[in-house]
Formats: structure tokens, C-alpha cells, sequence
């Protein structure tokens, strides 16, 4: 299985200015997030990246994306809100391929730029079938993400196969039907914000836009007949990723940027720095 | 015993289910005593659940019934006041080993065997419960709530919908729920401990139901919780029908139950996870919790519950389908149940149901493992589950924690069944509204023990379900009218006597004598009968049944209710079968509005505010509700409510203030006694501290040799008693004055009347077992025997009702009834006395959540009695609840005031002796040896006193400087002395009417001076000491709510006439049979399996 074709959704009406957002990549670099998400995707070898955008940002994120070494599209999503309808809406960009997926509004920081997609697209390649990166987190930020159930895969330490996908799950539903073995004790797989899928998840799309639901389906719905149809793997990262979106979002992804790039030692003095100065405040915990 | 350990090990069904009585029977008690000791290491060292609780309950019995049947170990043992505290603090271990190195010390007793009773009984209990909430915890979709105890780890987010505003209101969830009733319960099998070790044996046959009282509209679902965000960073819960609401800001004032009406809505919100469990103890506020529920800030949740006329105590588990009502909504909010409306499917009701029993534990009460029904629709048969590999009890329990609920479907009841049923059964609620806890406590013991008749009773029960599906099968309600009037007079009641009544027998027999074969059957709902039962007729005659049936329910609650506690005036019921089960809506901001009761509720504080201190949303809200109750109807009536809400109720306080006054003032109030006893009080010149007598008086055991026994007097002076009786020199005196408050906690109503027992084919009460007693006695002589009842003002009007319709019953002897002549009006408590009885005199802690919500109550009485006025009079109830009798030392002096003593030596001038008793004490009778012995002593008064055990508290017999005499509990400057003291007071006395009168410088002839009795009285009185004393007083209100509180009075008590250095006072241990005191209805059961029922029978003669 080839994949070298990339989807980065941007269309959110609530994350339409988080990929134009600027921050200093691991280099020193003052770059978009668009662009380092674009990297990403072209260190792991894709050829070509379609950015989905609201209608009336394609010049604000191709100026975001300048300089990108790949071949990049930017696809307006004009069929209706919605994630799934983000995604499907690079159906005629990704045809019969295979193709990763990344999220507009998060940020991944591996051992090294691109790593993270590396590996996603490694594992699919190999197993043959749609993989989904996750990662162990806590039941607290379950109302943040997408969740799996399922098993291990024998043989290996950070495969599972999908048997369940549940978006923004409660941890009621989640102690239920999505604890998986090995975790820790509250802690489930929530997505990576990376995927991996195959061209069914189009077909998937179609059945489940149809009907023009309302509220609009998730792309954990859509992953969920997904795996009902075709095998899907969950793929257990040990990097990191960012919610730009959330309170301190695009504070953290910097400084999980730097702290792992080039001026660590500088950035880490100034932060101790910045602590000894704080007063100190009594933590109510 | 090896064969015990067998019974309880062995896989053979047949060998696991022996009656422990079979197992025993042989036995000698060093045998006994061997079996006991192999059980207690057995119990210690098996893992699993079952077996060590099965052990335990086997070795509470051997202690309580069958070493003491037997005879054979002395019956005095001094029981370690260590192992007492261990026993109350709950730490059962503990106290068996203090009590077991004691019995290897000093050799077995049955002091000793009372206490180890106590004490594996405790762990028995405490074991099963133990397991129930590690149980509840360890269910998947529980767990989480446990470890979520910081707002920064908060999970749960509202549902996108209720947030969507208009105007400032937000939308409401309104979700409305049926009550169940079961067709079967198989014997209570629904008690998770039986479910849990016999899930094969437990089904019950559960229906949802709607209900209206009859001719007030059409059924409805009678539980009902609506939710919504407000706009103030607060959790409100309100509660319609108790007239409660609250407004909390901090986590730990969710997890403080018992400090207002709205303990079951905050058990709902913890056990959904809104605030989850894992919080308790933490000091945070609640708003951070609240913004990431809501996702904004300075927003917080509304939550209303509200029941549809049906009262407490309904046996239809009207709090546990609230619980889950609430609990539903407040799941639905959170997404934590896939449908934010309408029904729920299987696996939502079954989390429901299980956040319900989390619910229930939490609170501290505990439901059956069905009764959260109602959140299912229809009919099904709930039954207990086989514990697999994966589930969480597999390896502790037979069976798992939850059932599985199967509808039945119409290939199974044909839909008519429905429309037959509705057309055949009258459901009502009797009024009375009493606690079943004590009843599931005893079904559990006697499972557990498998005693023979029970045991057959229980597979009787389980027959009589499958019975039941297959008439609900062949549409036959008449089949099943059979059927449960079958299961509630045999099984039920073979099972716990208790479940039945004398009020439940009345109503069917008259039910049965005024309709015939048209009536087909009664129907026992719930756990005992007596509030909702179920009456099924002829479809023809149903509606003339209906109305004939409330009357009858009426008439027979006016004829008991003297010694019977009704809670409420008995309804019918309209009903309906819900087809739904737990039922959701969202009812859009712009049409939002809570039930009109709330606006009733709440407008009032809100309408006296600034109008701009108003939130945008509250005045929103009164807007649309003003707006709506112009349109009339219900908005309408709850428009005129709020002017009535708004204007304080002075008329009516003034009329219940009327009317205590005439009764004080009719009943003797002393009121210059009253205000010194108020200044005394305050002052802190009495309380319960002063009670005491000095720290420096010399207490000392009367040692078992000191007294002569029974055996060693009855022989020799039986001749000199049986001729005194020939002389009608003999009179008895039952003490009927005090209203027995441990009997219905302090209900009111008169315990000597409370028919409590079957005896000779039917109930009968205290005062008709005095009599069959006497006239039994009476018997082989020529003269009857007198026999008095001293009555106070709370006990005359219903014993001389009761004596009328029961034409005395039957009774040919002389009859008295001496109404009391003094009274006292009860205080509010001093604080530092209710913190003195709660927390520096010994008490029994619960189980732990019991006991948090009792703490939480405790501090609440305390500042309810500071608020309203340490020591001022206590008036906020009905007049009689008010008042107080003076104790019984008052007895046998207002004898001598309302000439009924001098009346009995008027008819009887052959009087000599007077047998006095407690109305309780039930085995006491004119015994012609005790009275030979007293005759012969020439003693003016001959004390009954006997060994003591673990429950007999409250004093004793002691030497006090030298004098033997008997001591109060309140007297006694230390608890410790009471343990070690080997007698206890019977308070049965024989008296010398002659030598008595002279105490209190009286002879015959001056009886008939009022004058002088009134001054000699007075005299002895005032050398008597006052007791300061808590009793519980129950306040109702609503429909059927008991609130209790404790109250302060006064009592002189008549042992204390035992310390008076010029009456000569003999003592004279008796057998406990006869000396023991029935004070509880909780000892009931234990009264009848050890033989004290028997025995107390074989005194009696019904046959007048």
C-alpha cells in the first residue's frame, strides 16, 4: 500500500485561524503551524497535501504554506459544516488512494520533525489497512477527544485492533465499552489527531452524509463503520500532540516546540527564571 | 463441628440447605460449645464471602438460641464493658475476641453468649454489606466517579441542548418516571444478599404503574425531576413535594445528607457523577466544577424533584424510582445516557439502575435489588444472575450484584392482562408507613439459617411466582387473586409473622365477609403490608369495591388508631400500567417553566427581594410564570398559593397553642414546678450530667449467691401464695402510662393497645395478654383478680375506646383504669445535653454511611435547638405530642389521688398485695410461689430482678453505700458500673398495700381524705429525684413525613423508692422469661424463636 497523499483539515469554524497561526519551530524558525504541519506530512514522504479551508481562506493559507516542498491543494469546504464533511470533501483530491490524515488544529512533536507520520504511514503500509494514531490519556480530557476500544494485537506493544470508536465519549461509556488492556486505570485511547485511512472511509462518508444528518456526523462514526467493514488499527504513539484549541493551547505547543528544539537551554532557563520571579500563590488542590 | 462446616462448604444442594436446628439437635452445649469454637476458626480462615457470613450467622444462633435453650451454662458472666464499646463502635472482631478470651477465663455464661450473639450477628451484617458497596464501586461506569476528587479532573460535560438560551431561560429536562408493584417477590428474594448467594431462587414479578388518588384525574407517572442551567454558579435542588430547597456553593455541603429535606436529590447528583463520590472531603467551592460542567462560568444547574400525591411509606419504592428519575435526568444531561429524550434502551436503564442502588447506599438507606422498576416499562421478571468468569463478584458471590430484567412479552401475557388487571384490583395505601429494614434483616437471617419451615416457605414462594406467569399466561386474574392472597398467608408470613397485622387481617376479613367469592384475593406490595396493598374483586363489582374499600380502610384506621401508628388517612388509588418506563423531554427556554407547586415554593423569596438583585434568568422566569398563571387552570391555582405562601399562618398556630393550653391546664399542669425546672435546667443545676449520683457514692455488685432464686423459693411458699389468692388478697397493677416510645418511635399512640402479636389464632396487644394472664390465674379460685391499668393523659381516651368495643375482652374480674393526675410540657433540649447523650455517653455507630448521615443530622438537631430556644417550651407539634408523662413513679401515687385504690379495697377489703408491672413485661403473672415468698418475708416490697444480659441496660441492682437498692442507668456516675453489675430490674414488684401507705404516711382510712394523700404525695415526691430526659418526638407533616427530635422532660422513677431507708425491700432473681421486657419491635422475632412467645402464651387463658 502507497500513501503519499496528505489531508490537513482547517475549515473549523472555530480553528480557521489556528493554522495561520506563527510560532518558533524546533530550528528557530518563526513559521505558520500550517507549515509545520505540512512539513510533517512531506518528511514522511507525501507528494502531495490538500488543505481543507473555509471558503475564502485559500489565499491566507497558501501564504501560510509558502515555501512547502510539496505539491499543496486548497479545497474550500462548501457542502455543509462538520469534520466528516471536512474530510469528505477531499474525496475527488484522494480518489481511490489511500491517504494521511492530519488535523488543522494540532500540533505533534515527535523525536524529530515528521517522526510521528513516519511511523502512522509505516504501520499502515506494512499492515495493509487503515490505522488511526492514539494516545493514553486521562478520563478527565475525554469531552476533548475521539476514543477506541479494543484489543492488542498479538505480537506487538503499541498495535490494537479497533473494535469500538466513540467521539468525546463519557468516562460512563468509556469504563464500559472502551477499556482496553494494558492501560493504566482511567486512561483510554483517544486520537492522535493522525490517521492513516483507506478510500472506503469516502464510501463510509457518503452513506453517512446521505441523509444530511443533523447534528453532523463525527469522523468517529464514520471510523467506527469503518472498522465494522475493514480492519482498522489503532497505533499507540509515544510522541506528544497539541490542542491549539483549547485554553494555553498554542502556549503549550510552543513550548513543547522549543523545549525539544534548538534553544532549549535558553527557553528552559527563561522559564525557571519566570518561575523564581512568581509570587508564590497557595494551589488549591 | 465438622458437619457444620460441611452444610456451609458442601456442593450437594440438598446438604447446603439443612436447617441449623436439624444440625444441632442432640447436641449437649460442651458439644455445642465445640461446634462454636470450630466455626469461629473456620469463619476466620476461609476466603470465601458466603462461607464466612453463613458461619457467623450459625454462630450468632448457636450463642442466642440454642446454647440458652439448653440451661446448661450459668446464666451470669460478666460481659467487659471493653467489649461492649468495640460491639458499639462497630468493630465486631474486636469485641469476639475480648468476649472469647473471657469465656476461656471465666467458663461460658449466657451473659457471654448474649454478647457474642450481638457481636457475630454485627459482622454478619457488616460483612454482607461490606461486599454490597465493594459491589456497587466495582461495576464498570461506577468506577471512574470514585477517582474523580479534584474540578481540574472533572469528565463530564452538560448535553449542547440544555445550554441552547432564549430570553435569558434556559431549557428544561423533564423526566418523569412509574412506580413499581411486584405480583411476586419470592419471599423478599430481591435482598441483594440473598440475590447474591441465591440467584436461581430470586424473581420477582415487577410492573410499572401510574397513579392518581382515586377521582383527582387520570394516572400519571408519579415521579417526576426537571433540570436545568441557571445563571448563578450554584447547585439548587428543590424538592416540591417536602417544601425544600437549597442553594449550595461548596462541594462537601452535597455530601451533608441529613441536613435538610433533600438528602435523596443530593445522593442523585453524586451517584450520576455530577458530583462525583470521589469528591467527598473536599473543601473546594463548587463554581470551577460547575464551569466545566456548563462550559460557562458563573452558571450553575437547577434540579426539581417533585412526587404525584403519593405518601411515604407507599411500599411502591417511590424514593428508590425518584433516585433513579433523578439520576436518569441528570445522566441524560451529562450524554452519559445515549438519549437525551424519550425512552432509554437496556444497557442506559441498567446503568441507571445501578447508579440508583449507588444512590440508595450513599444515602444510607437500601432498597431491594428491583426496585428501580419503574425505569423499565410494563411487566418482567426480574431475576438474579449466575456470576461468570468476568464479572466482578465471580469468585466472592454465587450471584452478581445486578439482575437481569426481562419484558414480558405477549406470548407470555396476552394484552388484555392489562385492561383485566386495571379492571379487578383496588390498590390503596392503608396509612400506616412503617420502617421494613428490621423485616430484611430477619429474612436475610433466616435464609442463611435455613430453618426448616422458613426454608419450605421460600420454595413455596418461588412456586408460587411460576403459578403466577402461568395465570398471567391464561389472562386469569381470578387465578391470581388466589395466588397472592396464598403467598401472603402462607409464605410471607411463615417466613417474617411480622409482614401481616392485625389492620391488614381486619381489612380482609371484612373485605372477604362484605364481598364473598367476589373478592379474589389480597395482595401484599413491597415489603409488609399495611401502607400499599392490593385488594383484586370481580371486574363487575370493582367500582362499588373501590369505594367500599376506602371506607373500610377508614373505619378500621378511626376503630385502631389508638394503638396502632397510621402515618396518614388511607387512599385508593386510580392506576395504570406504564408502557414506557423512565420517560424523557426537553421543553425548549421558550416555554420553560418548572411545575407550578415550585413557583408556589420559590416565588415568594424571590418576590421579597430588590427586583434588580433578581438574575436575569429569575426574572425571566417569574415573567413567564406571572404571564402564564393569567391563562388559568392549575397556573391559575398556583397563583392563588403564592398569596397564601406569601401572608404568615397566624390563625392556625394560634388555634393548635388553644389547644394544648386546655390540655395542660385539664391534665394538671404544675406550672410553677414547670418554670423551676426550665431555671434549673438552664442554669445547668439539672441535665443529663446531673442525673448522676455522686462521683463518691460506693457502687457495689449484688453477687448471684446474695439473692434467693425462684427455684429456691417456689416450692416452699407456693402453698402460702395460692391461699392468699383464695382470700383475694392479690391485685395486679400493669403500668400503662408512658406511650412506649421505643416501640414506634415516638409515634404516639398507645403501645399497651398495639394488637403486635398472633396469639391463639390472632393479634392481640399488651393489655389483652395482661388479662388472659389474670383471668388464667383467676382460674381455680373463687375471687377474681383485680387488675388495674394506670393510664395518663395519653392512654386514657384509647384504653377506655378500646375496653368498650372489646367489651373488656372478655374479662370477668374487677377492672380499673387510673387516669393520671400530673403531666409535664416537653422543652426544647439544651444543646450541651444533646451533645452530652451523642457524644460523651456511649453510643451505637452505624454503618458508615449510616452514620455520616446521622452525624450530619445530629449537627443539624443541635443548632435546631439553639435556634429555637434551649429550654423554652416545646410547642411546634400537635398538643399531644407536646406534653409528657412524669414518669412512672406517679403511678401508684395518682392511685391513691383518683381513689381507684381506695375503690379496690372497697370492693376487695381482703386486698393485701399488689403486683406491679411494666406493661412490657409480658412473662410477669401473680405466680403463687413469688407471692408466698414476699407474703413470708414480711418485706413492704419484693423487687423481681434478673441475670443480666447484653441488651439489659438502663441500671440494675447495686449496693450504694452499703444499702442494696436499684439504680437507674441515669444515675450511675459511670457506664462502666453497670457492667459490672449481675442483676437487672424487671420492674415487676410485689407490694404491701399497708406497709406501703406508710411510707407515705397514709393508712386506708385516710384514702378517702384527698387532702392529705395530695400532701403525702407531695412530700415523698420531693425526696424523690427528677431525671432529665431525651425522647424522641415524631412531628408529622406533608403526605406521610415523620421528622423525629429529640425533646427534653423530666420523670421521677419508681425504683428509686428502693432507696428509702424506712421501706423494707426484698430482691428475688427470676427466670428471664419471665422477667424480660419487650421495648422494641425488633425484638420481635428473636422473642418468638427462643420460646418467650410460647411461654407467655402458656400464662394466658383466651378461652373467656
Amino acid at each position: 500500500m502507497t500513501i503519499d497523499k496528505a489531508v490537513i483539515t482547517a475549515a473549523g469554524p472555530s480553528q480557521r485561524t489556528l493554522p495561520l497561526q506563527h510560532l518558533i519551530d524546533r530550528d528557530g524558525q518563526d513559521r505558520t503551524v500550517l507549515a509545520i504541519l505540512v512539513e510533517e506530512a512531506s518528511k514522511a514522504g507525501m507528494k502531495e497535501v490538500a488543505v481543507i479551508v473555509h471558503p475564502g481562506d485559500e489565499s491566507a493559507c497558501a501564504s501560510a504554506a509558502e515555501g512547502a516542498s510539496v505539491k499543496l491543494h486548497f479545497i474550500p469546504q462548501t457542502a455543509g459544516p462538520g469534520y466528516a464533511r471536512a474530510i469528505w470533501s477531499a474525496r475527488d483530491f484522494t480518489g481511490a488512494d489511500p491517504f494521511l490524515h492530519l488535523v488543522g488544529d494540532h500540533l505533534y512533536v515527535g523525536s524529530e520533525p515528521g517522526a510521528c507520520a513516519a511511523r502512522l504511514i509505516e504501520v499502515a503500509s506494512r499492515e495493509r489497512c487503515a490505522v488511526s494514531a492514539v494516545q493514553a490519556t486521562h478520563e478527565s480530557l475525554l469531552p476533548n477527544y475521539g476514543a477506541v476500544g479494543g484489543q492488542p494485537l498479538a505480537g506487538h506493544t503499541d498495535l490494537y485492533s479497533v473494535d469500538r470508536v466513540t467521539e468525546k465519549p463519557t468516562p460512563t461509556l468509556a469504563e464500559r465499552s472502551l477499556i482496553v488492556p494494558g492501560l493504566r486505570t482511567g486512561q483510554y485511547l483517544c486520537f492522535f489527531g493522525m490517521h492513516v485511512l483507506t478510500p472506503t472511509i469516502m464510501d463510509v462518508l457518503d452513506s453517512l452524509l446521505a441523509s444530511d444528518p443533523i447534528p453532523p456526523p463525527s469522523i468517529s462514526s464514520a471510523l467506527e463503520t469503518l472498522a465494522a467493514r475493514e480492519r482498522l488499527l489503532a497505533l499507540l504513539m509515544d510522541a506528544r500532540r497539541y490542542d491549539l484549541g483549547v485554553n494555553y493551547g498554542l502556549f503549550m505547543a510552543q513550548a513543547a516546540l522549543a523545549l525539544n528544539g534548538r534553544d532549549r537551554d535558553e527557553v528552559l532557563t527563561r522559564l525557571v527564571q519566570l518561575l523564581a520571579a512568581s509570587p508564590a500563590r497557595k494551589v488549591n488542590l | 463441628m465438622d458437619r457444620l462446616i460441611a452444610i456451609i462448604t458442601s456442593d450437594d444442594e440438598a446438604v447446603r440447605n439443612t436447617p441449623l436446628d436439624a444440625a444441632l439437635e442432640g447436641l449437649e452445649s460442651n458439644q455445642l460449645l465445640q461446634a462454636a469454637q470450630s466455626l469461629d476458626a473456620f469463619r476466620r480462615e476461609t476466603t470465601n464471602l458466603y462461607h464466612r457470613v453463613r458461619a457467623l450467622f450459625f454462630l450468632s444462633s448457636i450463642h442466642r438460641y440454642s446454647l440458652p435453650r439448653l440451661g446448661r451454662a450459668p446464666a451470669f458472666g460478666h460481659i467487659p464493658f471493653r467489649a461492649y464499646i468495640q460491639l458499639l463502635d462497630r468493630r465486631f472482631e474486636e469485641s469476639i475476641s475480648i468476649l472469647l478470651n473471657t469465656a476461656a477465663a471465666d467458663g461460658p455464661s449466657e451473659a457471654l453468649s448474649s454478647a457474642l450473639a450481638a457481636a457475630y450477628r454485627g459482622l454478619a451484617f457488616q460483612t454482607l454489606a461490606d461486599q454490597v458497596r465493594r459491589s456497587v464501586r466495582s461495576i464498570s461506569g461506577n468506577q471512574w466517579m470514585f477517582r474523580c476528587g479534584h474540578a481540574a479532573d472533572y469528565p463530564l460535560r452538560l448535553h449542547p441542548d440544555l445550554l441552547l438560551r432564549e430570553s435569558s431561560r434556559f431549557p428544561i429536562l423533564r423526566e418523569t418516571t412509574p412506580v413499581r408493584m411486584d405480583l411476586s417477590h419470592s419471599a423478599w428474594s430481591d435482598i441483594f444478599f440473598l440475590g447474591m448467594d441465591y440467584p436461581e431462587g430470586a424473581r420477582v414479578l415487577n410492573i410499572s404503574i401510574d397513579l392518581a388518588i382515586s377521582g383527582r384525574g387520570e394516572p400519571r407517572p408519579p415521579v417526576e425531576a426537571h433540570l436545568r442551567v441557571i445563571d448563578r454558579p450554584v447547585l439548587r435542588l428543590v424538592s416540591v413535594d417536602l417544601n425544600a430547597q437549597v442553594e449550595l456553593s461548596a462541594v462537601a455541603e452535597v455530601f451533608d445528607f441529613a441536613k435538610d429535606y433533600l438528602g435523596l436529590l443530593k445522593a442523585a447528583v453524586i451517584a450520576s457523577g455530577i458530583v462525583p463520590p470521589g469528591m467527598e472531603g473536599a473543601t473546594a467551592p463548587l463554581a470551577p466544577l460547575l464551569e466545566r460542567l456548563t462550559g460557562r462560568p458563573g452558571h450553575g444547574l437547577e434540579i426539581v424533584s417533585k412526587v404525584n400525591d403519593i405518601p411515604k411509606g407507599s411500599r411502591l419504592a417511590v424514593s428508590t424510582n425518584l433516585l433513579a428519575c433523578l439520576i436518569a435526568a441528570c445522566m441524560r444531561a451529562t450524554s452519559q445516557v445515549s438519549h437525551l429524550t424519550g425512552a432509554m434502551d437496556e444497557d442506559d436503564r441498567r446503568l441507571v439502575a445501578a447508579r440508583a442502588i449507588l444512590g440508595e447506599w450513599l444515602g444510607g438507606s437500601g432498597g431491594g435489588w428491583q426496585d428501580s422498576g419503574g425505569v423499565w416499562p410494563g411487566m418482567k421478571l426480574i431475576r438474579g444472575v449466575q456470576a461468570q468468569p468476568a464479572d466482578p463478584e465471580f469468585g466472592i458471590s454465587r450471584g452478581c450484584l445486578l439482575p437481569r430484567h426481562e419484558l414480558l412479552s405477549e406470548d407470555r401475557v396476552p394484552p388484555a392482562v392489562q385492561k383485566l388487571l386495571q379492571d379487578s384490583l383496588v390498590l390503596v395505601h392503608g396509612g400506616m408507613a412503617q420502617d421494613v429494614g428490621p423485616i430484611l434483616e430477619m429474612v436475610t437471617e433466616k435464609y442463611l439459617l435455613r430453618s426448616a419451615r422458613e426454608w419450605e416457605a421460600r420454595s413455596e414462594a418461588v412456586a408460587i411466582l411460576d403459578q403466577v406467569l402461568d395465570r398471567l399466561a391464561h389472562a386469569d386474574i381470578r387465578g391470581i387473586g388466589s395466588l397472592t392472597q396464598r403467598n401472603f398467608d402462607s409464605p410471607i408470613q411463615t417466613i417474617i409473622p411480622w409482614a401481616g397485622n392485625h389492620y391488614t387481617q381486619l381489612i380482609i376479613n371484612r373485605a372477604k365477609a362484605e364481598f364473598g367469592p367476589r373478592f379474589w384475593g389480597f395482595w401484599m406490595l413491597g415489603g409488609m403490608a399495611g401502607g400499599g396493598m392490593g385488594f383484586l374483586f370481580d371486574p363487575e363489582i370493582k367500582p362499588l369495591a373501590a369505594i367500599r374499600i376506602q371506607q373500610i380502610l377508614s373505619e378500621t384506621k378511626r376503630e385502631l388508631e389508638g394503638g396502632v401508628p397510621f402515618a396518614m388517612e388511607p387512599v385508593v388509588y386510580d392506576f395504570r400500567i406504564n408502557p414506557c418506563g423512565s420517560w424523557s423531554e426537553l421543553v425548549p427556554a421558550g416555554d420553560a417553566l418548572m411545575p407550578p407547586a415550585y413557583y408556589v415554593l420559590t416565588a415568594p423569596a424571590l418576590l421579597r427581594r430588590e427586583s434588580r438583585s433578581l438574575t436575569p434568568a429569575q426574572r425571566a422566569d417569574l415573567e413567564h410564570f406571572g404571564s402564564r398563571s393569567r391563562h388559568g387552570g392549575e397556573w391559575a391555582a398556583a397563583g392563588s398559593s403564592l398569596i397564601d405562601h406569601l401572608l404568615p399562618e397566624a390563625a392556625h398556630s394560634r388555634i393548635a397553642s388553644d389547644s394544648l393550653d386546655c390540655l395542660l391546664e385539664s391534665n394538671g399542669f404544675d406550672r410553677l414546678q414547670h418554670e423551676q425546672i426550665r431555671a434549673d435546667m438552664k442554669s445547668g443545676r439539672i441535665g443529663l450530667a446531673q442525673n448522676r449520683l455522686p462521683a463518691r457514692a460506693r457502687i457495689t455488685n449484688v453477687e448471684p449467691g446474695e439473692l434467693p432464686g425462684i427455684d429456691g423459693v417456689h416450692s416452699r411458699f407456693v402453698a402460702i401464695g395460692q391461699d392468699a389468692l383464695a382470700q383475694g388478697s392479690v391485685a395486679a397493677i400493669s403500668l400503662a402510662g408512658g406511650a412506649g416510645s421505643r416501640w414506634t418511635r415516638g409515634a404516639g399512640v398507645v403501645k399497651a393497645l398495639n394488637p403486635f402479636c398472633r396469639m391463639a389464632g390472632r393479634h392481640r396487644s399488651f393489655v389483652e395478654i395482661h388479662l388472659a394472664k389474670s383471668c388464667k390465674t383467676s382460674r381455680p379460685y373463687p375471687l377474681p383478680i383485680p387488675h388495674v391499668f394506670t393510664t395518663s393523659y395519653m392512654t386514657q381516651r384509647p384504653f377506655e375506646d378500646t375496653l368498650a368495643r372489646e367489651s373488656s375482652f372478655g374479662y370477668q374480674g374487677p377492672l380499673h383504669l387510673s387516669p393520671g393526675r400530673s403531666v409535664g410540657l416537653r422543652f426544647i433540649p439544651m444543646a450541651r445535653d444533646l451533645r452530652f447523650a451523642w457524644e460523651e455517653t456511649p453510643q451505637q455507630i452505624l454503618d458508615v454511611q449510616k452514620q455520616k448521615v446521622i452525624e450530619s443530622l445530629r449537627a443539624g438537631l443541635i443548632q435546631w435547638a439553639l435556634a429555637a430556644g434551649e429550654a423554652s417550651d416545646y410547642r411546634d407539634n400537635q398538643p399531644l405530642q407536646c406534653l409528657h408523662p412524669t414518669g412512672h413513679w406517679f403511678e401508684l401515687p395518682n392511685m391513691l389521688r383518683n381513689g381507684v385504690l381506695a375503690r379496690l379495697l372497697d370492693e376487695r377489703p381482703s386486698l393485701t398485695t399488689l403486683l406491679l408491672h411494666n406493661i412490657d413485661t409480658l412473662g410477669a403473672d401473680i405466680d403463687p410461689g413469688l407471692l408466698g415468698f414476699h407474703l413470708d418475708s414480711g418485706a413492704a416490697m419484693t423487687v423481681e430482678v434478673i441475670p443480666r444480659l447484653l441488651d439489659d441496660r438502663g441500671g440494675g441492682l447495686a449496693r450504694v453505700d452499703g444499702r442494696i437498692r436499684l439504680v437507674e442507668g441515669l444515675a450511675l456516675p459511670d457506664e462502666r458500673i453497670e457492667f459490672d453489675l449481675s442483676f437487672y430490674n424487671t420492674g415487676t414488684m410485689w407490694i404491701d398495700i399497708d406497709r406501703m401507705l406508710a411510707a407515705f404516711s397514709l393508712t386506708r382510712a385516710k384514702l378517702a381524705d384527698h387532702a392529705s394523700v395530695d400532701a403525702a404525695v407531695r412530700d415523698l415526691a420531693a425526696r424523690m429525684p427528677s431525671y432529665v430526659t431525651l425522647k424522641d418526638v415524631k412531628k408529622r407533616w406533608g403526605r406521610g413525613q415523620e421528622d423525629i427530635f429529640p425533646v427534653a422532660q423530666f420523670e421521677k422513677l419508681w425504683g428509686d423508692m428502693t432507696a428509702l431507708p424506712e421501706l423494707d425491700c426484698r430482691y428475688v432473681s427470676v427466670p428471664r422469661l419471665r422477667g424480660q421486657q419487650l421495648k422494641d419491635v425488633a425484638q420481635l422475632d428473636g422473642w418468638v424463636r427462643d420460646g418467650s412467645a410460647a411461654y407467655v402464651e402458656s400464662l394466658c387463658d383466651w378461652d373467656r
